[in-house]
């Protein structure tokens, strides 16, 4: 097969991958609560409203999986190097191991947050309840898993993407782990941005009119008698699974998308290292179509916010 | 009334073991801990000829140290931005660890007296960071410039530099045994694992403040945590150490990072579930009436 047909398969692996590994990012992070809607939680008990959310204050989404993911890499790089002999089969072992240390240590870093968050609420008489801490570990660590897998794997297959399409010079010049750091803050920092909208609103708060912030005086009113009160946060994933979760996988596999997709397109109109090469045509094609898609993005979604608008009234306070 | 206060009595007498058996760094108060830290810390670094067991052990304390800092620097409301803080001492870490070790690789930045190697160039990158960890606490804090009026931001800043630099200093040591740039090139900058000599440092100074933010937050169960932390990072390297230089280095350093983590993360968890309001199996959130 042509190269450049492999090169544009294995980066449609890769978009498929990324949309897989932030569909499962976002739902995590929503398993308990994390970065934005973590400051209504933490703020609850302040407020006297005592609640049964796990609170799982790692650090933001991007840093908790910049850290996951680069324990994930760097353990199946010392594994690759290790059976280097093997070939590229040792990616099979490498890969899941990697991301299974990573997620021990990310569910371990998520079982400190809830206690010694509880704990420093004393004085609001807010109780441990154990049953939210030992329910909610193995949830966060098999959600935490898949997103890892996929994070390391796309690391795997850029860091080698000359040797399995063909293409010389296709390799991404940055080591594993490194590329994991990278890909483990930006799955995280999407997950964060996108995903926490649909937390919001599908969940924490469920009475927010449409189009308004949260007013100063509603802070920490988050609802807390969802099916009597029995239910907890890793209800929350089945909860995001319908909405929040794809539309966050879709977001950044989209972006990896079209991302891959213009270079490919600008590469095979440069002449693909052929005779005929031409790297900055290759480069100014790119960027060209970079902008034609931007373009477009910005015109859809300026129609469905003005199709949104028409469709749910005004904003409150317009 | 007798029975009563004998019941009092005993209740007192069962109290008191549980407060002795507290882990608390109150001999270790803020300054105390700053300049223990800094003399381990250094002495560690300047000689990377020790065994990665006992860097191990100064890389830990070396990060408690960070940790007490971003706690100095972010406890007055900083809220969400106390992961950034961890994150910015790392970076400064970074920086000057990079420098420090391009200056001890220099002809004159290592001293070789009777066989043992002494990496004097380091401290330059220390330095350095002292001095920019201080005029950008002082950018941020003084009056003509940003005027955040942080209490204390100044010396935290200039600690987190100092804390970061020594952490990232002796860790790229026990990755490659020296400091040599030829050595630590290949060995802990082009594999990639100085993203994750960053990542777990910046955990464990970030961590435990951002995970035991509140009203009754406790200096000595939030310390607890670094070294926890310290403890993975332990692991981590030593089974980069195997690899990179031998298994002679790398197990200890694993078997101390488990024996270290398993005794601090029982210790936290101990004391969370003590000092908590209540701790409950399972039950339903009061009602508001009651």
């Amino acid at each position: 097969m042509e190269p450049i047909v492999m090169l544009f398969a294995w980066m449609l692996i890769i978009a498929f991958l990324a949309f897989i590994a932030c569909m499962f990012e976002d739902l995590e992070s929503d398993i308990g609560s994390q970065s934005n809607p973590n400051s209504q939680i933490q703020l609850a008990p302040e407020m006297g409203y005592i609640h049964r959310y796990f609170n799982k204050a790692i650090s933001g989404e991007g840093l908790s999986y910049a850290l996951s993911c680069t324990i994930s890499g760097t353990i199946a790089m010392l594994i690759l190097l290790q059976l280097e002999s093997v070939g590229p089969t040792a990616a099979l072992l490498a890969i899941p191991v990697g991301a299974a240390v990573g997620s021990l240590v990310h569910m371990v870093r998520s079982s400190v947050c809830h206690v010694g968050r509880e704990a420093a609420h004393k004085r609001f008489e807010q109780p441990i309840y154990l049953d939210v801490l030992y329910g909610h570990l193995l949830p966060i660590a098999t959600h935490n898993f898949l997103a890892v897998i996929c994070i390391t794997a796309i690391a795997y297959i850029q860091s080698n993407l000359g040797i399995l399409s063909g293409v010389a010079g296709a390799s991404n010049p940055f080591p594993l782990p490194l590329l994991c750091l990278i890909w483990g803050l930006t799955v995280g920092a999407i997950g964060s941005s996108t995903g926490d909208i649909h937390y919001g609103t599908e969940r924490a708060f469920q009475d927010k009119p449409f189009g308004e912030g949260r007013r100063v005086v509603y802070h920490g009113q988050i609802c807390r008698y969802g099916a009597c009160g029995t239910r907890t946060s890793k209800d929350v994933a089945a909860f995001c699974a319908k909405y929040g979760g794809p539309a966050t996988g879709l977001a950044f596999g989209l972006i990896v998308l079209f991302e891959n997709w213009r270079t490919v397109i600008g590469m095979t109109l440069g002449g693909v290292a052929g005779p005929g090469w031409n790297p900055s045509l290759a480069a100014a094609w790119g960027i060209g179509i970079g902008i034609v898609i931007a373009v477009v993005l910005v015109i859809l979604a300026r129609t469905i916010e003005k199709w949104a608008r028409n469709k749910y009234g005004p904003f409150v306070g317009e | 009334m007798g029975e009563e206060e004998v019941k009092q009595e005993e209740k007192e007498i069962k109290e008191k073991p549980k407060e002795k058996f507290k882990l608390s760094f109150d001999y270790f108060n803020e300054s105390r801990l700053g300049i223990f830290a800094l003399i381990i810390g250094i002495i560690v670094a300047i000689f990377p000829g020790l065994p990665a067991f006992i860097k191990g052990i100064g890389m830990m304390i070396v990060l408690l140290w960070g940790a007490d800092s971003v706690r100095k620097t972010a406890r007055y409301g900083l809220g969400t931005g106390v992961p950034s803080i961890g994150v910015l001492a790392m970076g400064f870490g970074i920086v000057g660890g990079i420098t420090g070790i391009a200056v001890a690789s220099l002809s004159f930045g290592t001293l070789v007296v009777g066989g043992v190697e002494i990496a004097f160039g380091v401290l330059a990158g220390v330095a350095l960071l002292a001095l920019l960890g201080f005029v950008s606490g002082n950018l941020a804090n003084g009056d003509k410039f940003i005027n955040m009026k942080i209490p204390g931001l100044e010396r935290g800043m200039t600690e987190l530099g100092i804390a970061g630099t020594l952490a990232v200093l002796i860790e790229t040591s026990i990755i490659s045994g020296t400091y040599a740039i030829t050595n630590v090139l290949p060995n802990a900058i082009n594999n990639g694992v100085i993203a994750v000599i960053f990542i777990i440092s910046a955990f464990a100074m970030l961590q435990p403040l951002n995970t035991c933010l509140g009203a009754d937050e406790r200096r000595g169960r939030t310390l607890l945590m670094s070294i926890e932390i310290g403890g993975i990072a332990s692991i981590i390297l030593g089974l980069v150490t195997t690899l990179t230089l031998s298994a002679v280095q790398g197990v200890p350093l694993i078997v101390l990072g488990a024996v270290v983590w398993v005794v601090f993360y029982r210790a936290y968890m101990k004391a969370c579930l003590e000092e908590a309001y209540a701790v409950k199996g399972t039950g339903l959130i009061k009602t508001l009436g009651g």
